[in-house]
């Protein structure tokens, strides 16, 4: 091989190596979008805006702080690291909102066809003032909703009046995608990538 | 870097005088030194510095007209910008304006790491940030190596140093996957015999080291951090002797190491409590040292040193001041102990310079520092 067609395959592996990357990180998403089984969670108010990231909400949920009795023991927390893996397993109230019913360190053994499990990572754990148990607050990769331009301000009074509702596709390893939001009973989602 | 192509033109001519280097040799050293002029280094700084500006315009017309496009289209548009600035890099490459082609990837890797973000945007990805700038300097180090980009391997390196800084908690929390990381990229370097690697690479291993000061033993390890610089210190002096071929390594990594030693000791004397004594004791090792690193600087025609040597001592000096003011020494006496200490500085620095130049012509070289 001449060095210059050397150059052009190497760089065309480079580039089929990065565009591959960038599109399988959409392309996962959009399968998890469409495959993953879809819940709605409470989406409890929290600060908003970032200043890199333009406009867009934070979202925090019920399930972002869970007691750490839910693991089935008292001293569940006492050696969690940050950034440890955790599985939530989530039930479905009469009323149609998703709750945590425990908290495992691997994805449990055997789920009722009625749960959900979803994985996320231990943001921290910790006892607040009297409490008997300690407190695991768990981040899931689900907390920001980028919005179009304008329609921030609307959305955030939506959280604020307790009005929101997130939705969500879990898929079979507990991995979490932000769908889109439910405001006031009415379904945003994003269009379709194609 | 002009400077030392003029001072080694002038340096040829006296060879040539000298009877050293032939009239034959003189003309095509003359001859290379231009090829290697500054114009061509200009010019690819320049085309660095458009790429750079070119993807910011890029991005920010993406992101101004984001809500117009259809969310495939944006994709596509993000995918095409990375496949334009490599096959930019083959386009130059194969014309013979390599130059041109650093420029090019560097482009394209901008491009890689804002799609990085924008996807996550589209998707509402909340992952974590570092994954993201992990992902975004694999890609550089990739790309470095496989098209034997330097410019590549240094966007990597950067982007390592953000990464580490991302992951790292305070205190305690050492992000040591920097180390693999930082070996692999400097592996890169030193395959491209690439000398201002050399610098990146020292750069990035100091600010870990000292950056152990203040995350390790509850932030208090900076006794750790001197030990670590003064060793290197040891290695970079025992390489330069034994091993002078590779003085392009040993040499930088010597001021590096002093440098390391410097940080730690500026925070053992004014960022820790000290007693009196201690104090006492660490500014006259310090200033032992900074005055060492001055004589060896000389001595040896080591720039790097010398510099270091006399920053340090103006800011151990202005350091001490603010720390005594007002406590152990009135500060009309701190003046007159410090212009007296740096008045016997300055006679023996005098007299250092002497003695070199009795035997090598150490002053005239110092003279020109």
């Amino acid at each position: 091989m001449s060095k210059s067609a050397k150059y052009w395959a190497a760089l065309a592996a480079v580039a089929l190596l990065q565009i591959g990357f960038l599109a399988k990180m959409a392309f996962d998403r959009v399968s998890l979008i469409k495959s993953g089984r879809e819940i709605a969670l409470q989406v409890i108010p929290i600060d908003p805006r970032d200043i890199f990231r333009g406009e867009y909400v934070i979202l925090g949920y019920d399930i972002s702080q869970i007691p750490a009795s839910k693991g089935g023991s008292e001293n569940f927390a006492e050696d969690l690291q940050r950034r440890t893996l955790i599985y939530v397993t989530l039930k479905q109230g009469a009323d149609g909102v998703w709750t945590a019913k425990e908290l495992s360190r691997d994805y449990p053994k055997t789920v009722a066809p009625t749960d959900v499990v979803m994985k996320g990572y231990v943001r921290a754990a910790f006892r607040a003032g009297n409490d008997t148990f300690d407190t695991v607050a768990i981040r899931y990769g689900i907390e920001s909703y980028f919005v179009p331009e304008g329609a921030g301000k609307a959305l955030e009074q939506g959280v604020q009046d307790k009005k929101i509702q997130a939705l969500v596709a879990v898929g079979s390893d507990g991995t979490a995608a932000l769908k889109g939001l439910i405001v006031g009973g009415e379904r945003h989602e994003d269009p379709p990538l194609l | 870097m002009f400077g030392h192509g003029k001072r080694l033109r002038e340096d040829i001519r006296r060879w040539h005088r000298e009877g050293w280097v032939t009239a034959n040799g003189e003309t095509q050293i003359l001859q290379e030194l231009s090829r290697r002029g500054s114009g061509v280094s200009l010019a690819s700084a320049l085309g660095i510095l458009a790429s750079v500006l070119l993807a910011f315009a890029l991005m920010s017309f993406v992101a101004a007209h984001w809500n117009e496009m259809s969310r495939g289209f944006r994709l596509s548009l993000l995918l095409s910008l990375v496949a334009a600035g490599y096959a930019a890099a083959g386009f130059f490459e194969t014309r013979g304006r390599e130059i041109f082609s650093d420029a090019a990837i560097l482009f394209a890797l901008a491009a890689f790491g804002a799609s990085i973000m924008l996807i996550s945007q589209m998707f509402h990805i909340d992952g974590s940030p570092p994954d993201g700038v992990l992902a975004w300097w694999l890609g550089a180090f990739i790309a470095g190596v496989l098209l034997h980009s330097n410019a590549a391997l240094a966007l990597a390196m950067v982007l390592v140093v953000v990464w580490t800084g991302m992951e790292t908690d305070f205190p305690g929390g050492v992000h040591w996957p920097f180390l693999p990381a930082w070996a692999a990229i400097t592996a890169g370097f030193a395959w491209h015999r690439w000398t201002p690697g050399v610098y990146i690479s020292g750069l990035a291993l100091t600010g870990f080291v000292v950056s152990l000061g203040y995350l390790l033993g509850l932030g208090n390890w900076h006794a750790g951090v001197a030990a670590i610089g003064l060793v290197a210190i040891i290695a970079a002096l025992v390489a330069s002797k034994l091993a002078p071929e590779y003085d392009a390594v040993s040499a930088p990594a010597l001021g590096f190491a002093i440098a390391t030693v410097g940080c730690a000791s500026i925070a053992l004397q004014f960022f820790e409590k000290t007693t009196t004594s201690e104090l006492i004791l660490y500014a006259a090792l310090t200033l032992a040292g900074l005055l060492a690193a001055i004589g060896y600087g000389l001595a040896n025609h080591h720039r790097g040193a010398i510099w270091l040597g006399y920053i340090g001592f103006s800011i151990e000096v202005l350091s001490l001041y603010w720390k005594t003011v007002g406590t152990i020494l009135d500060t009309s006496l701190f003046f007159l102990v410090a212009g007296l200490i740096v008045a016997g500085l300055a006679f023996m620095a005098w007299r250092l310079a002497h003695r070199f130049d009795g035997s090598n012509g150490g002053i005239e070289r110092g003279a020109r520092i």
